[in-house]
């Protein structure tokens, strides 16, 4: 009989979660809770005598101190009670931990039939609450129908003895797998079948695959295994690796560019290849600290001669945008697993996160699915969760507001490891498969969670897409695993190790055994979370938490001793082969035989028309605006701004003190709140080198020319680096791509070779900017698809795409740690410099959105003069030259000298008649000019000479100095256009999201 | 630093496993303050595989063990209670010293080695609970260490910064506890305001709502500690969030080089000290 078990705070404690309701459902809602008290319910679905719940209760499930519980309904008291649980199948990971508890308590073992799950009830109370209240507390607020279910309950509808009743969300799929055949009679047959199983095949990818399967001699060997037409696990098999996830489709495909108005037209065979694997490769040749870079989980560059560090980035943006923290969660540990699975194993360093949601307050007719207000509580809540429990410090990360996103938002998650240069006398960063290794999965249970996630992901977003690929992360498990496979590597175990993630086995396994030359999979012998699993389930399943690991026979036996010592499940799912098939079986019964070398021959490339027309043929054009009287009003609304203003509350969830690295925090300044440039650890805690890390995102600029939305984002990011003391000669990069769809339909993507235009002109950018600055391109992953059809006012519905998107990651070894600098002012008296050019290049500025101008002027950064400045610059830090060094990003120079001066709690007096200038600028030009390469940096009076020699080649002028009074005052010409204290910046800044914690 | 030669050196035992995660700057901090420390799986401590006799210093270090999911350090003090409680038992009864850090103070919490009031390290009197900004925070604080305390670890030190990451670090318990606590000195630590002077509640100096300031405490003998920041963060000057500023006012001779913050390495430093 199971037993359900009532957990809550004493009534006179405090509750900080409940109270955090009740603040939310006012500011969110209007709606006035007096109170919200949370009960705590797990469930146990097992016998157990009265003494062994006794001491389940006491021991693992009540604080003595704090809590009481009972397994009767506890009396609460409530006007309106709701129950919040998770639906089957949905991963529970308080429900495992608790398993776990009771095991060691009383010393038995749980069934597979048996288990715990956890759930919650919310009592609340309040006068005049009624029930649509309580419907949308539990709808907005506490779940989300997809993963959780409700109910709701009145006092009169409340059984004090019977409470909630028990509710066991258990699995039961009462199902015999089997392997389904396929009929290839016809195209279109294949085409229905593909429609019908949620396959997303491209139709011309069909020719090819029924060609493959009635070829004589595939025929005959299939016969001989047994096999006839294609199963389901080889079509579902073929249908992942060729997804635009798995293969990159897009960014592979062949393009047709035109630029009619300058009568240029190219055509472009594999964005990939031409603009991001050829300047990679040629830079690797120069570069000899770069590793490894285009073939594995992540790209690897030289910390120092026993270190190399590791790095990737990744977005998990459709799961996210039906289920935010789940989405996010799993983002943020699935992202994790790339370290891991890079070399022979990394160890995580480092993460970082970058959100773009909707504008927090929208309040129009349209309907997302979350309202972008509780998207970013979930996804922050989403990386909080996976990235504290990981024990990774996430140190970086940005917001980005923009209706476009509410369509789908996007969630950016990067990881950095550290490898030793070298594990048991090989290489680390080397890895491969051997005829003869054996398989095997490391890590959590395949369930159906997360089937068709790449596929899914490789669309837009409908009402009809299945829910099936939201999952919850599980840090915990994950962590585990990590420990594990570290201390495996250690001892030389691993000869190859890789992650479950897009594709689960089947492109995991899919892709080790292209190294070894074929593979034999026993799928009877995974690990299952319940029965019932059809065999191509199990193949594609993307349930999280799993490595795919090659060992030696020899060492099989002290791989899975060890894992057991770390409480992680491992099982040899089969072995790697020489013979040219991928061969599964299921209790012996053959239900895959498939040529390894098949993927690689014969499926057409995607083909797209790209078409670029000038941003003035699109009409636009700059903006017919008078000079401002008001400027000191002008700059608090512009550090008020969403996309400028303080966002600390965010950042303080986060750990970025783990590990004990942390030398230049997300957060500086005297006050510790304002934003750092970039972030710096000390990943070799005996070492004094550091690594520098650093992001930057600038979709805004893709309203004109996404060639200039690249080139600037890369800008930025360099500078960031730049401005913390990283050195320019060695910078690695991660290209993140987030783009609505390319492919031109008249109907549903008019625009649609517009936007494979802007995508062509970013990768050319990407290409020449990274070429100029040196970068290599270690890392980088492309998500296509971010536009959503959302309902609105009349039941029709709205196509919305994002911003053509691309945020980039820097990073670089920092040679000595005790030179970095941060971005706030420090001294009374010091000289205040701009550093690089500033022109009439507002376009897509922070400032022209604030009056819903767009423009045209957008800044165009050149790389290749660019460079030296940032070199002299980099000396200057080098010799201990720089008190403070600020980039000058969105806002311009208003807004960053406000954020270098709010950092030092001081003022400052600046001309802006110094600022140098290409042509004559009107004062607000000057304060809110986006134009690229552009530095603040403070100097001590005695340094001015050999600072200014130092920079001689380079546009610089000294405009002012700090003042100690907390004046912050402007002039332009003679007349002093502001003056404020910082004080009042500062709480204008921080105003917007300052009551938030 | 404490300087030995290896052969005689302090031992010091780092649990891990099961979601722990501050193993390396732990051991680090260790060496760093002359100990020889051992990352030991929780496993190995209750398989015997690893004898607590080898040791001298054991420390529950921070992390999420079992995701925290059953309330911070629960089912981890469960487990060691259960099946290595006796050898805890006997390492401190032998004159040893036990660490706490955040997961691992709420750990020792809910064994009851902490606080140990008339030796009873069984009972649960004292609880870290949810902070009362309703969310995990990360942030440097500033610590008064109570002079008079018998604690070992803070021998000497008046005043520290660490750095605070947690989301269940609400010290509670009741009143005659607390009292209790404070007249016999195991209060070790409290939350202050950058002058040294306890913050008094107030957020975000103090971070979490801990009645009376309350950020460590010890056993009746000082070698039981337990506290929720992190001093194996600050193992390097570069940790500490005033250091780039420090280094340009210093560089400019505006304050004396000395007058930068003592890392938490001391804490470690006076547990090696202790066996000398």
């Amino acid at each position: 009989m199971p037993h359900r078990l009532e957990i809550a705070l004493k009534p006179e404690l405090f509750g900080a979660e409940g109270e955090g309701i009740k603040k939310k459902a006012r500011a969110y809602f209007h709606i006035r809770a007096e109170s919200v008290r949370i009960v705590n319910i797990v469930t146990i679905d097992k016998d157990l005598d009265p003494a062994q719940l006794e001491a389940v209760r006491n021991e693992i499930f009540t604080n003595p101190v704090t809590q009481v519980s009972s397994f009767k309904p506890l009396d609460l008291g409530f006007d309106w009670c709701i129950w919040v649980g998770y639906r089957p199948g949905v991963k529970d990971n308080p429900g495992h931990t608790a398993i776990e508890a009771i095991e060691d308590v009383l010393g038995i073992s749980f069934d597979p039939e048996e288990g715990v799950y956890t759930s919650r009830r919310y009592c609340i109370r309040g006068e005049g609450l009624n029930r649509q209240d309580s419907e949308t507390i539990a709808k907005e607020l506490l779940a989300n129908d997809i993963i959780q279910q409700t109910r709701i309950f009145s006092p009169d509808q409340w059984d004090p003895e019977t409470g909630t009743g028990i509710i066991i969300p258990k699995v039961r799929l009462d199902h015999t797998p089997t392997v389904a055949t396929i009929s290839i009679e016809s195209d279109r047959m294949l085409q229905q079948i593909s429609d019908a199983r949620n396959l997303a095949l491209n139709p011309n990818d069909i020719p090819v695959i029924r060609r493959y399967f009635l070829e004589p001699e595939v025929l005959a060997e299939r016969k001989a295994v047994g096999l006839d037409d294609p199963t389901d696990v080889e079509l579902e098999y073929i249908c992942q690796a060729r997804s635009d996830h798995c293969n990159h489709n897009t960014f592979r495909g062949k393009f047709y560019y035109s630029d009619p108005a300058a009568g240029i037209s190219r055509t472009i065979d594999s964005l990939f290849k031409t603009f991001i694997e050829a300047p990679t490769l040629r830079l690797k040749a120069e570069k000899d600290w770069v590793i490894s870079v285009l073939w594995d989980n992540a790209g690897v560059g030289r910390f120092d001669e026993n270190h190399n560090y590791v790095i990737t980035g990744e977005t998990h943006n459709s799961p996210s945008n039906m289920e935010a923290y789940g989405g996010a969660i799993t983002g943020i540990v699935g992202v994790y697993r790339d370290p891991l699975g890079t070399g022979k194993g990394s160890r995580l360093i480092m993460g970082s996160y970058g959100f773009c949601v909707g504008n927090r307050d929208y309040n129009g007719e349209l309907k997302p699915r979350l309202h972008p207000r509780r998207l970013l509580d979930g996804v922050i809540e989403g990386v909080r969760d996976g990235g504290n429990k990981s024990g990774i410090p996430t140190s970086f990360g940005q917001v980005t507001f923009h209706h476009g996103y509410m369509g789908k938002c996007l969630v950016f998650v990067t990881a950095l490891g550290m490898m030793p240069s070298g594990v048991a006398g090989t290489p680390a960063e080397q890895k491969t498969t051997t005829p003869g290794d054996l398989i095997l999965m490391c890590g959590g249970r395949v369930g159906k969670d997360g089937i068709h996630g790449v596929t899914a992901s490789s669309e837009i977003f409908t009402e009809h897409t299945p829910a099936g690929h939201v999952q919850i992360g599980d840090p915990y498990t994950q962590k585990k695993m990590h420990d594990f496979l570290l201390e495996a590597r250690d001892l030389g175990l691993i000869q190859f190790i890789t992650d479950n993630g897009g594709g689960g086995l089947s492109s995991s396994v899919g892709e080790s055994a292209r190294f070894s030359g074929g593979c034999e999979v026993w799928l009877d012998r995974v690990p299952l979370k319940y029965a019932g699993l059809d065999q191509w389930e199990i193949w594609v399943s993307e349930s999280q938490e799993r490595m795919t690991v090659a060992v030696r026979p020899e060492d099989v036996e002290r791989f899975l001793e060890l894992s057991e010592k770390h409480a992680v499940e491992s099982t040899v799912i089969g072995k790697y082969t020489d013979s040219g098939k991928l061969y599964i079986t299921y209790e012996g019964e053959t239900c895959a035989y498939v040529n390894m070398d098949f993927l690689a021959r014969g499926f057409p490339q995607w083909e797209f028309e790209a078409v670029w027309i000038p941003p003035e043929m699109r009409g636009l054009c700059e903006p017919a605006m008078g000079e401002p009287a008001d400027y000191g009003t002008l700059l608090k609304d512009m550090l008020a701004r969403p996309n400028i203003c303080s966002r600390q509350w965010i950042i303080r969830q986060y750990d970025h003190e783990v590990q004990g690295t942390s030398v230049i925090k997300p957060l500086v300044g005297k006050d510790r709140d304002v934003n750092s440039d970039a972030c710096v650890i000390r990943p070799v805690l005996t070492s004094e080198r550091g690594l520098g890390f650093s992001q930057a995102l600038l979709p805004f600029y893709s309203q004109i020319d996404a060639y200039y939305m690249t080139s600037g984002t890369i800008d930025e990011a360099v500078r960031r680096l730049v401005a913390v003391g990283g050195d320019p000669g060695h910078i690695g990069g991660v290209d993140n791509f987030c783009w609505p769809s390319i492919q031109y339909d008249p109907e549903k993507n008019p625009d649609g070779k517009f936007k494979a235009a802007q995508l062509v002109r970013s990768c050319m950018a990407l290409s020449d900017a990274c070429l100029a600055f040196g970068i290599p391109l270690l890392s980088g992953k492309d998500s296509m698809y971010v536009d959503g059809h959302l309902p609105g006012k009349y039941g029709e519905t709205h196509k919305l795409s994002a911003l053509e998107t691309m945020q980039f990651s820097a990073t670089g070894v920092i040679e000595d740690i005790n030179r970095c600098v941060t971005m706030d002012f420090k001294l009374p008296g010091d000289l205040i410099y701009v550093i690089g050019q500033t022109d009439d290049e507002l376009g897509a500025s922070e400032y022209y959105d604030m009056f819903g101008y767009i423009g045209l002027n957008i800044a165009r950064p050149e790389p290749e003069k660019l460079l030296p400045m940032y070199r002299s610059l980099h000396t200057a830090v080098c010799r201990h030259l720089v008190s403070s060094m600020h980039g000058i990003y969105r806002g311009g120079l208003g807004v960053h000298l406000a954020l270098c001066a709010i950092g030092g709690g001081l003022g400052l007096s600046a001309e802006l008649d110094r600022v140098p200038v290409r042509t004559c600028l009107r004062a607000d030009h000057v304060l809110f000019s986006e134009s690229a390469g552009r530095f603040i940096v403070s100097v001590a009076p005695e340094n001015r000479a050999e600072f200014e020699s130092l920079l001689a080649k380079h546009p610089l002028a000294c405009i002012g100095e700090i003042r100690k009074d907390g004046i912050f005052e402007i002039l332009s010409g003679d007349r002093t256009i502001i003056s404020l204290k910082t004080a009042e910046l500062k709480a204008a800044w921080k105003a917007p999201f300052g009551g938030l914690i | 630093m404490v300087l030995q030669n290896k052969k005689n050196r302090v031992k010091a035992l780092v649990l891990t496993g099961y979601g722990l995660n501050c193993d390396v700057e732990t051991a680090h901090a260790c060496g760093l303050a002359g100990a020889s420390a051992r990352c030991v799986h929780i496993n190995d401590v209750i398989s015997g595989a690893v004898s607590l006799k080898e040791f001298q210093i054991m420390i529950f270090i921070g992390g999420f063990s079992w995701a925290d999911d059953h309330g911070a350090g629960v089912i981890q003090a469960v487990r060691m209670r259960k099946n290595a409680g006796d050898k805890i038992l006997d390492f401190i009864y032998r004159g040893n010293l036990v660490l706490g850090i955040c997961n691992g103070f709420q750990t020792l919490v809910n064994i009851g080695l902490l606080p140990g009031l008339e030796g009873d390290y069984t009972g649960r009197t004292v609880a870290l609970t949810h902070n009362d900004c309703g969310n995990f925070r990360d942030d440097w604080v500033h610590l008064q260490i109570n002079k008079d305390s018998p604690c070992v670890f803070t021998k000497g030190l008046k005043h520290m910064e660490l750095p605070v990451r947690h989301g269940e670090g609400k010290f509670i318990a009741h009143d005659s506890v607390i009292n209790r606590l404070v007249t016999e000195n195991q209060v070790v630590c409290r939350y202050a305001v950058s002058d040294g002077l306890p913050a008094e509640g107030r957020f975000p100096e103090n971070p979490n709502g801990s009645l009376l300031d309350i950020a460590g405490i010890c056993d009746p003998t000082g070698r039981v500690f337990g506290l929720m920041p992190h001093p194996e963060a600050f193992n390097h000057p570069s940790n500490h969030p005033d250091r780039p500023r420090f280094n340009v006012l210093t560089g400019r001779g505006r304050i004396s080089g000395d007058s930068f913050p003592a890392t938490g390495i001391s804490i470690f430093e006076n547990a090696v000290r202790f066996f000398q």
